[in-house]
């Protein structure tokens, strides 16, 4: 069965079970690698993506329920890692493995979308994802950084 | 695929690859123009013509481009990073336009190293001019041959720059030498008249200049005339090694293009799902593939054997079952719903943790090897007035880094290529060549980013794993992925271990004699290692016993090989001896250090007295609040390498006993010069929150002989309100070249919230992790 499926504003047609979880349509039928496979039980973020701006834990998250919504993945972030997030991140030198980073960048997105100055407190209730090498005080840094970037944008 | 990719594999491997495949098999890889016309079929090793290889490290172009071949893993601790800058540094090329990538395993098997890279530059450890002392010179348990090309290609025992600084920093002088001969020929001047920076030659009588890809191949064309006489520029003269350098592949790391080993995709590719035996040395009896062939993408079913434990340095894990299907999700839905049957060995399968460490408490009253005994130890604990016996216990504990275990393979008849994030491709290699028997020369490991390393042979049998099932689907390329649950069962574990620790104190406190007796598993790591390291704090008489047990869990490395343990057992211990003397716990650790005859023991006195002034030692907290003061060292009762770091943990507990740790001020050993100090920063930051994990969340536990939790809802992971709010880390230089700290830092951690814990609340708990425990009080 064909899902009609729109992510980072191009339209993908993939011939896939609907209960297939997000993740896997949009590593392995679309290709876009970034998105990340650590847990599968919607746990640590890794898989975090949008679905109509709101972070979803994709390895969990039916295909079929996301057809006709906004997908965005970390590829839909920028063209070039000049979102203001990704230029903190860069600042700080914030991964390490960087595995897990895919998500910890959808899931400030999103803080940031709703909550343009978090505090340390917004933070550590919205950026709930798992760093195995402990980047979280680059993290938070990095958060608070790109804060105030998109405020001087503005 | 976009261009920055290139530098995370090798280019030269994939035009290899691609006309070695059969048929019309084309990687889904970049490829240069011409390629295919351009590489010789069956050779050895493809030299692009368009490009000047000046040695094994580097290759220019004639575009002035250089490439700087890294032949360490990256898994996040920034050897991307520093090895290239131990190159440029000697280079003299531009930092900021140096390509990477991967050095090839298959071509370190095929040739040998450089003479002159072999022998070390100056007197060692101590040498501030010299290249230090490496300790991993050849690796001869794999296959016998003693100095490969890129000598040890294992990311192992944080050694990457310990071991790897002489030779790379050779390796930059002798392109640069030869390059400036090659310029000097071009110009016909004397090449004493030469100088060089950010890759410009200049001859300053005549004002010409001339660019590295400009000479590079007549540099490439160009023998050292005396490589025995090739120098290393000492830390005085360092302009960026020692500088603060962003890590070169975080850009690519925020836009996820970094290449994992889990992102190679190859046309024809299907996706393994793979089910092990969940009790080790456990093997599969039966499976009912007919049950779940018909499902959507299902391809074939393969069993697997117990992996070969020669080729995974004596482990022993379980046999399995993997499906090949079109996609990973129907492979991994497919296993799950198989009808699967377990051989279990009836001694194992009851075996379960609180018998394991009934055991393991039994084994410390057992005779066990003696590995030091000064003075009469025995004698003077009979007489002793006052005695202090504590026994400490550790759960095993596994890496688990975020990516799964997987790897990419292509067996033909010709050939293995193998895409992995690998901490030791020679390894792989070997283990290629034994299970498919295509000869080692012609396996080709293709080197991707780790989502998280921690530990060598932590991997398991995931190399082996996909190796098997892609020579059973010879011509069609395999990518095998673990889930998470199979990841914690491929995985080696840290060795659960207990330590009893008795001291006789004399009239003022002071220790008259320590005994220390450890117990854990007997094979892997542990009992024979550097564990002797209780002796660091002075007693007149002192004894050090390892006790073993026979358990069937599969040790291995893990962030270190089980130090972090023992530091824990060490730190805690001492804490608890200046508490019954009452004695400050820093002042205490003082006076042991001055009392014994470590060839450290200036350092470490050092590091101990900055942590304590960092962290305002002795001024008042208010309640619920709580310092604590730990060492951490590698070496320091040998002469030689050695990392030093001395730690003030400020931990908090609210009255319903919520641990938090709130500040952390850390004096860390920098040696002799640290080559890039923002990724040591990282790396020691990391470890704070690595040794939170142990010392407050994480334990593995066995029942019915299996591994209990397998994923993260039962094994936690601190999470970013976990993580201090503030850090502090300061560098303090020594007179030794370091041993490395992409272990082993923090351990500190553990006994300090132990000892925060006995302070705030009164509760002495000597098991980890302290989590399981009601830490509430008042
Ligand atoms: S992989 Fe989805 S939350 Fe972990
Ligand atoms: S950077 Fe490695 S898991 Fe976060």
């Amino acid at each position: 069965m064909a899902l009609d499926l729109t992510i980072n504003g191009a339209a993908h047609s993939v011939d896939a079970d609907p209960e297939t979880p997000l993740l896997w349509v949009i590593r392995d039928y679309v290709g876009l690698t970034g998105t990340k496979f650590s847990c599968g039980m919607a746990q640590c973020g890794a898989c975090t993506v949008h679905v109509d701006g709101q972070p979803v834990r994709s390895c969990t998250f039916p295909a079929s329920a996301a057809v006709g919504k906004a997908i965005t993945t970390i590829e839909g972030v920028s063209d070039d890692g000049s979102h203001p997030v990704q230029v903190a991140w860069k600042e700080l030198d914030a991964p390490q493995c960087g595995y897990c980073q895919s998500g910890m960048i959808m899931a400030t997105l999103a803080l940031l979308e709703r909550t343009p100055e978090p505090t340390d407190a917004d933070i550590d209730a919205a950026v709930t994802n798992i760093c195995r090498c402990g980047t979280y005080h680059r993290i938070r840094a990095a958060i608070h950084r790109a804060a105030q970037l998109i405020k001087a944008e503005a | 695929m976009t261009e920055k990719n290139r530098t995370t594999l090798d280019r030269r491997e994939f035009l290899a690859t691609s006309t070695a495949a059969t048929g019309a098999f084309v990687l889904g890889f970049w490829l240069p123009p011409n390629a295919r016309a351009a590489v010789p079929h069956g050779a050895s090793w493809y030299e692009d013509p368009a490009n000047r290889e000046i040695n094994a490290w580097i290759v220019i172009d004639p575009d002035d481009t250089v490439t700087i071949r890294i032949a360490q893993t990256e898994l996040g601790q920034g050897v991307w990073t520093s090895n290239a800058m131990m190159v440029c540094e000697e280079l003299a090329c531009d930092w900021d336009t140096v390509k990477l990538e991967y050095a090839s395993a298959n071509r370190d098997f095929r040739e040998a190293a450089p003479e002159w890279t072999l022998p070390v530059p100056g007197e060692g450890a101590y040498d501030r001019d010299g290249g230090g002392a490496p300790e991993f010179r050849d690796r001869s348990y794999v296959n016998g041959i003693p100095d490969s090309l890129y000598r040890r290609m294992r990311t192992n025992a944080a050694a990457s720059v310990r071991d790897g600084r002489y030779y790379l920093q050779l390796a930059g002088a002798e392109a640069r030498e030869r390059l400036l001969l090659a310029a000097a020929s071009e110009l016909s001047v004397p090449v004493n008249e030469l100088a060089v920076k950010d890759g410009v030659i200049t001859h300053a009588a005549s004002g010409r200049t001339l660019s590295y890809g400009q000479v590079a191949a007549r540099a490439a064309e160009t023998p050292h005339p005396n490589p025995e006489a090739i120098n290393i520029k000492p830390p005085s003269e360092w302009t960026l090694m020692g500088t603060e350098q962003h890590n070169r592949d975080v850009p690519m790391k925020v836009t996820g293009e970094t290449m994992y080993g889990i992102d190679v995709r190859l046309p024809g590719m299907k996706w393994a799902a793979v089910r092990s035996c969940p009790v080790y040395g456990g093997d599969i009896q039966s499976f009912d593939f007919d049950a779940v062939r018909e499902r959507p993408g299902v391809v074939s079913a393969h069993q697997l054997p117990i992996p070969n434990p020669e080729l995974i340095r004596g482990r022993v894990f379980g046999g399995g079952v993997a499906i090949v299907a079109d996609h990973w999700h129907q492979a991994k839905a497919a296993i799950d719903a198989m009808p699967i049957e377990w051989d279990i060995p009836a001694h194992l399968a009851n075996r379960n943790t609180a018998g394991m460490h009934t055991e393991l408490v039994a084994a410390l009253d057992a005779p066990g090897t003696v590995r030091v005994d000064e003075g009469d130890v025995d004698a003077v604990l009979a007489k002793a007035d006052r005695v202090i016996e504590a026994t400490y216990s550790t759960p095993y504990l596994p890496r688990a880094r975020m990516e799964p275990g997987n790897a990419t393979v292509l067996v033909t008849d010709e050939r293995v290529d193998i895409w992995i994030g690998d901490q030791s491709p020679q390894e792989t290699r070997h283990s290629a060549a034994v299970i498919t028997g295509i000869p080692e020369e012609n396996v080709y490991v293709h080197l991707c980013h780790l989502g998280g390393g921690y530990g060598r042979n932590g991997n398991g049998p995931q190399a082996e794993h996909a190796i098997t099932i892609a020579n059973e689907n010879r011509g069609t390329p395999i990518h095998m992925l673990w889930s998470r649950e199979e990841d914690f069962v491929g995985t080696t574990y840290r060795a659960m271990g207990v330590a009893r620790l008795r001291a006789a104190l004399d009239d003022d406190g002071w220790p008259l004699a320590i005994d220390v007796r450890t117990a854990m598993q007997g094979d892997g790591f542990g009992p024979t290692s550097s564990f002797n390291n209780v002796a660091r704090y002075h007693a007149p008489n002192y004894r050090f016993s390892n006790h073993t047990t026979d358990f069937h869990v599969p040790v291995g490395t893990r962030r270190g090989i089980g130090q972090a343990a023992h530091e824990f057992y060490r730190e805690s211990f001492i804490d608890e001896l200046a508490h019954a003397a009452g004695k400050d716990p820093y002042l205490y650790r003082r006076e042991l250090v001055a009392r014994s005859n470590l060839p450290h023991k200036d350092d470490l006195v050092r590091a101990l007295d900055l942590a304590a002034e960092m962290s305002d030692w002795g001024t008042p907290l208010p309640e619920g609040l709580a310092r604590a003061i730990a060492l951490e060292e590698r070496g320091a009762d040998v002469e030689g390498t050695v990392t030093i770091s001395a730690v003030v943990h400020t931990v908090s507990i609210t009255r319903d006993g919520r641990v938090k740790l709130e500040r952390v001020d850390m004096a860390h050993d920098k040696g002799f010069g640290l080559v890039n100090p923002l990724s040591v920063k990282k790396q020691l930051e990391g470890q704070i929150v690595w040794f939170y994990n142990d010392a407050m969340l994480q334990k593995n536990t066995v029942a019915d002989g299996r591994i209990v939790e397998n994923n993260y809802d039962r094994f936690p992971v601190a999470r970013i309100h976990e993580s201090p709010p503030e850090i502090n880390i300061q560098f303090f230089e020594t007179n030794h070249w370091l041993k490395g700290l992409g272990h082993d830092r923090a351990t500190s951690v553990q006994s300090a919230i132990g000892d925060a814990i006995f302070q705030i609340t009164g509760k002495r708990y000597r098991d980890l992790p302290f989590g399981q425990h009601d830490l509430s009080w008042g």
